[in-house]
């Protein structure tokens, strides 16, 4: 497990203090993927580099299973790294190296014997799927093949914590959806951690089991997948979120809502099972109100149907509002977005 | 012109010893600007500010003794170490005796070309070695090292054509080799076929040079 407890990162420039990270605290679980989202200047760089130490804290700890990074000697914590896997926005692989020399570089690194360096590297190799790249350099590759080289090269010492620094930033779709896959099935495979920080909510929602969000060196939200898609607290949060999954009502909608009528506007949001209820027959059956379906989105996170449903309610008013009770009892959420 | 090749031929066995002194100069200063300067060029490096091990006195100590070695002009710094190369060598005339000064003048402008070829590295490479928990020392001979070898071979062509040049005016104190052979049959005797010929050959020998120093260069560039 990971524990970060009150970190600080104070940077001194020509401007003054700058207050990179602002007295954090975060639990990471064994075996989760862990997103950390933010808008550029959040901090998220400078967090993800000070779980290595590639960054020194200002005050504050950070505890991988159970040993406090900030505490060891650089011998101790060098060693520690090696357990710590890292992969980054521009692959930073060696140029003067072919793919096989770059992931049997941090094997060299700990000292592994040659015969052993190679057949580990062979094995990574096949694992991300770049065995006929073997002997290529890395100049030969294209960009999503030489982030699978950084995972390779990551994983190589059998970490149990892989951190991700925007590694899927200057991907093109395509590519960035293969290494997110990738990143999954090496989690489940390998029973790692993965920490990632990115600015796209794209990645979050394809492979994240939880989710932080950073703004101003502070963690402004955080929670399951499912709980902050479905209701996020922050304005910033339900930007990113609007980025993937539009909850915004579209201009016909608007205008519907504001006109005169009779009747009830409802807005539904859904996760999971119930999506597979019949809950709108119901509410016509028992309720006798009329439900015209205006608008609805369904939208899958990481294989949970999860939506939204505008009704347009018609009936008496106390029949609307039992049916407004029932959808409330089912667990949904529904917000009235008219009154009339 | 017959009788320009015959009288060109007169001077073949002193042309010959001549190149080979040169070359001799060149190669043995080329070593020893290697075995100093390289070490010189990445201790600067790696000591400077949010580099490996950084260490603001020690940089600066070695930054400017690199430039006042590249600051001295050569036909002084000849002049000034005679002492020094009397030490050392046992006298202050002969192709070894240039090799003196020709290494001390080459050992800090191979340091800066060292300096330059590894400060091009891109940061993010040497970081991902340092996650890996790469030592310093590990880091240096696995990273910096490897990662700026065409530069630094580039480095060394610029410095062995430096040194061709600079030889020359070792000849001008009796350093012997073709500068010599120059000015004494060229410049004080009026032999102008001399002259030129020692050009033709220092022209020939430069080429050579950069040739070589290219082909090698992109040998181990992979940086496509």
């Amino acid at each position: 497990m990971i524990k970060i407890e009150n970190l600080t990162k104070h940077y001194h420039a020509s401007q003054g203090k700058v207050e990179a990270i602002n007295g954090l605290n975060l639990k990471v679980n064994d075996g989760e993927i862990f997103g950390i989202i933010g808008p550029s200047g959040a901090g998220k760089s400078t967090l993800i580099r000070m779980l290595n130490l590639l960054e020194m804290p200002t005050s504050g700890t950070i505890n991988i299973n159970g040993t406090n990074l900030t505490e060891l000697s650089s011998q101790n914590l060098r060693e520690a790294r090696q357990k710590i896997g890292m992969i980054f926005q521009h692959f930073n692989l060696l140029s003067s190296r072919t793919v096989l020399g770059n992931v049997a570089f941090p094997l060299e690194i700990a000292g592994v014997k040659k015969k052993e360096r190679r057949r580990k590297a062979k094995e990574l190799i096949d694992l991300v799927g770049l065995s006929d790249r073997a002997y290529h350099y890395p100049s030969q590759l294209s960009g999503g093949q030489k982030q699978r080289v950084g995972i390779a090269r990551a994983l190589a010492n059998d970490p149990d914590l892989l951190l991700s620094d925007e590694a899927t930033s200057s991907l093109d779709p395509e590519s960035t959806k293969s290494v997110l896959e990738l990143l999954g099935r090496i989690r489940d495979k390998m029973n790692l951690t993965i920490i990632l920080i990115t600015h796209e909510m794209e990645v979050i929602k394809d492979i994240c089991d939880r989710v932080a969000v950073l703004e101003n060196g502070k963690i402004i939200e955080e929670g399951s997948i499912i709980d902050i898609f479905s209701s996020p607290q922050k304005n910033l949060t339900k930007k990113f979120i609007n980025s993937v999954i539009d909850f915004n009502l579209p201009e016909r909608i608007v205008k519907y809502v504001k006109a005169e009528r009779p009747g009830k506007l409802i807005r539904i949001s859904f996760v999971g099972e119930k999506t597979h209820e019949p809950f709108i027959t119901y509410l016509i059956r028992h309720y006798s109100v009329d439900a015209n379906i205006l608008y609805g989105n369904i939208d899958e996170l990481q294989g949970v149907p999860f939506g939204t449903l505008v009704l347009d309610l018609e009936g008496q008013p106390v029949n609307i509002k039992a049916s407004i009770d029932y959808l409330h009892n089912q667990g949904l959420r529904v917000e009235v977005l008219s009154n009339v | 012109m017959f009788d320009l090749v015959e009288k060109l031929a007169r001077y073949n066995d002193l042309m010959i010893s001549g190149s080979l002194e040169t070359l001799y100069m060149v190669v043995m200063s080329l070593f020893f600007a290697i075995v100093g300067g390289i070490p010189l060029g990445v201790l600067t490096t790696i000591t400077r500010q949010n580099h490996i091990l950084p260490n603001k006195s020690l940089n600066y100590i070695l930054d400017v003794i690199i430039n006042i070695g590249r600051s001295i002009p050569f036909i002084i710094l000849m002049v000034a170490v005679i002492p020094f190369t009397r030490m050392i060598v046992g006298t202050s005339i002969g192709t070894n005796a240039a090799v003196v000064p020709l290494s001390l003048a080459a050992i800090p402008f191979m340091g800066r070309v060292t300096d330059n070829a590894i400060l091009e590295i891109d940061h993010g490479v040497i970081e991902s070695a340092q996650s890996m928990g790469a030592s310093p020392l590990q880091i240096v001979f696995k990273v910096l090292l490897p990662e700026s070898l065409p530069a630094i071979i580039l480095g060394l062509t610029l410095t062995a054509i430096n040194l061709v040049s600079y030889s020359a005016m070792a000849g001008a104190i009796g350093g012997g080799g073709l500068g010599d052979i120059a000015i004494r049959y060229g410049y004080q005797r009026f032999q102008l076929g001399v002259m030129l010929e020692t050009i033709v050959i220092l022209v020939l020998m430069v080429q050579a040079f950069q040739f070589l120093g290219n082909k090698i260069a992109s040998f181990f560039d992979h940086r496509a």
